[in-house]
């Protein structure tokens, strides 16, 4: 080959590369829209690079040291001793424990309501002739109840997961008062949007054999949903439920911020006496609870996935 | 335990779970019933979601769609902000993160031997920075911020592309350790250098998949940049919250529907283009 040929060639082969002029033009009008975001003054990026924030942060770092041990040398033993006064007497365990208690409601509850309501927002089984369409015709109205109900069911969904946990539970905390519920109920509705979803979607895209032959045989809905299609979901739904899960723990952390149990109330309450030595304390053992649930959840989903 | 299966196990260690979170937390039905007070408050609040308010309830005149409008926009502002920065944290930590840099057929003898040795050191900082970025919430990080750089809008913005920048490495890493590496082979058969095998040959396999999670994790920025509102910043969490406080409720849900707006539009937008790449 010529180095012409060469060129020619591969000319020939950029001009038949896959082209997508809506992913393009989603790049352009982002790419676009980002550089506009980053001159606008609502970002307020100048105010960063004042003389009081550099006294600010440097104020800040001196404070994240353990208050004992502030302007002193390092010692082991009063720094342990400073754990023990912040932590001591159940405050650390009741903070960590709270926090994970809340997040596996959350899931809990969430899942169950997805798992019970995810077959109103299925095309195949929310129909007229669940798998055998065609058997006998329907009768228009009844054809259109069943859409009403599947995008009734989905845009439920929807909704639930566009608003954001956080939100839900500032407005469930005014509306049901203080306790646990109202985060657990925050947390489970976003989830149940999420997990809703994903599992109509597992539902809808299992082989239809076994479902249209037990259909065949007379089967109903609920008899069909029993034996053919939560088994053969169960791996998929255990997987989606674990990967919840792990965000439900990270959100758990900071709905204590608005007044309920865990490890956010702690940082609210050291916030409030401006204690930002116990603040990074308390983010720090968030942070730890977060990587042992992503551990336990990346175990509990390998489990699943290798049990067949 | 045979009949039971692995899988049964994991459903009773679920429901074990699950028990035992009800029990500490003290969810009791008594705490749900319907009382006079909750269940007041609860139909006021409801029965506003039919009739969201256009001007504001408090009598100043004020256009709340407009308003809400404005919400919108800094929403997204601050979304694009973050997300933007996010993926600068994304690809470099990423790239440090994969193994395909440092690992297969090493280029030359001493470069193997320095490699041996800085290539875990590299990787290991890179998934330990990641952990650490992840596992804080954006929240958290806007309170930090707020403590260390004083009120800036600027917090939101760092506070966002922190750990959305942990999670887009961890991600992208992953991708890019899984995308196929006959191209990245051939390449190196042909005697291409380490840094152009990387991005002529394991690069371009792995972005369609990166640019749709990038996309996927802009709608979460989007909902993540609405909550930062209650943190300062002007997106609609700020309206939402104001609003709710002195029990504007038509408001509320007006405020409410423009965040059901955007993230739908964005949740359409990123499904026609999930469609159109990766599935292609």
């Amino acid at each position: 080959m010529t180095p012409v040929d060469r060129d020619e060639a591969i000319r020939a082969l950029r001009s038949r590369r896959p082209r997508n002029r809506f992913a393009r033009w989603t790049g352009i009008v982002l790419l676009a829209l980002t550089a506009f975001a980053w001159t606008r003054p609502e970002l307020e990026l100048g105010k960063l690079f004042r003389q009081r924030t550099k006294a600010n942060v440097t104020r800040f770092l001196g404070e994240v040291r353990p208050y004992p041990l502030q302007e002193q040398p390092w010692d082991g033993g009063v720094f342990g001793g400073w754990l023990e006064t912040t932590l001591g007497d159940g405050v650390g365990r009741r903070a960590v424990l709270g926090t994970l208690a809340l997040s596996v409601a959350a899931i809990c509850l969430a899942g169950l309501i997805a798992l019970l309501t995810c077959l109103f927002a299925t095309r195949n089984v929310a129909h007229p002739e669940p798998f055998l369409p065609g058997a006998s015709p329907p009768t228009r109205w009844r054809t259109y109840a069943w859409r009403v109900v599947v995008w009734a069911t989905r845009l439920v969904y929807i909704f639930a997961r566009a608003i954001p946990e956080w939100i839900w539970a500032f407005l469930l905390l005014t509306l049901l008062g203080l306790g646990a519920w109202p985060a657990v109920i925050a947390l489970a509705i976003h989830n149940t949007g999420i997990l809703g979803r994903l599992y109509a979607e597992v539902i809808e895209n299992l082989p239809a054999r076994t479902p249209r032959a037990l259909r065949a045989l007379g089967a109903s809905r609920t008899q069909i949903a029993t034996v053919a299609l939560y088994p053969a979901a169960q791996g998929r739904f255990l997987l989606y439920f674990f990967y919840r899960w792990e965000t439900c723990v990270r959100e758990a952390t900071v709905l204590g911020l608005l007044g309920a149990a865990g490890l956010g109330k702690e940082i609210l309450q050291a916030g409030a006496g401006d204690r930002h030595d116990e603040i990074v304390l308390f983010v720090l053992l968030g942070s730890a609870l977060i990587i042992a649930g992503d551990v336990v959840s990346a175990v509990a989903r390998s489990v699943v996935r290798r049990a067949r | 335990m045979r009949h039971v299966g692995r899988r049964g196990l994991v459903i009773l260690a679920i429901a074990g779970a699950g028990v035992w979170a009800a029990w500490y937390l003290g969810l009791g039905p008594a705490e749900l019933w319907p009382n006079k007070n909750r269940l007041g408050n609860f139909v006021e609040f409801f029965s506003a979601a039919f009739s969201p308010a256009v001007e504001s309830q408090g009598g100043s005149g004020q256009n709340i769609a407009l308003q809400a409008l404005r919400g919108t926009w800094l929403t997204v502002l601050f979304a694009l902000a973050g997300m933007s920065l996010a993926l600068v944290v994304g690809v470099v930590l990423g790239f440090f993160a994969s193994s395909a840099w440092w690992t297969g057929d090493p280029a030359s003898r001493s470069w193997r031997r320095l490699r041996r040795v800085i290539g875990p050191l590299i990787f290991g900082t890179a998934r330990l920075v990641i952990a650490l970025l992840r596992s804080v919430h954006e929240i958290i990080w806007a309170t930090l911020f707020l403590a260390a750089f004083g009120l800036s809008n600027a917090n939101a913005v760092f506070a966002l592309a922190l750990p959305y920048g942990g999670t887009l490495a961890k991600i992208f890493s992953e991708m890019i350790d899984e995308a196929p590496r006959s191209a990245g082979h051939a390449l190196r058969g042909a005697g291409a250098g380490g840094a152009q095998v990387f991005f002529l040959g394991l690069l371009p396999g792995a972005l369609p998949d990166m640019a749709s999670y990038a996309f996927y994790r802009f709608e979460c920025a989007l909902r993540a940049s609405a909550v930062l509102g209650f943190f300062g910043v002007e997106t609609l969490g700020h309206f939402i919250k104001q609003s709710f406080k002195v029990h504007y409720y038509g408001e509320v849900w007006t405020y409410l529907y423009a965040l059901f707006a955007l993230v739908i539009v964005a949740d359409l937008w990123s499904g026609a283009l999930r469609h159109r790449t990766v599935a292609a």
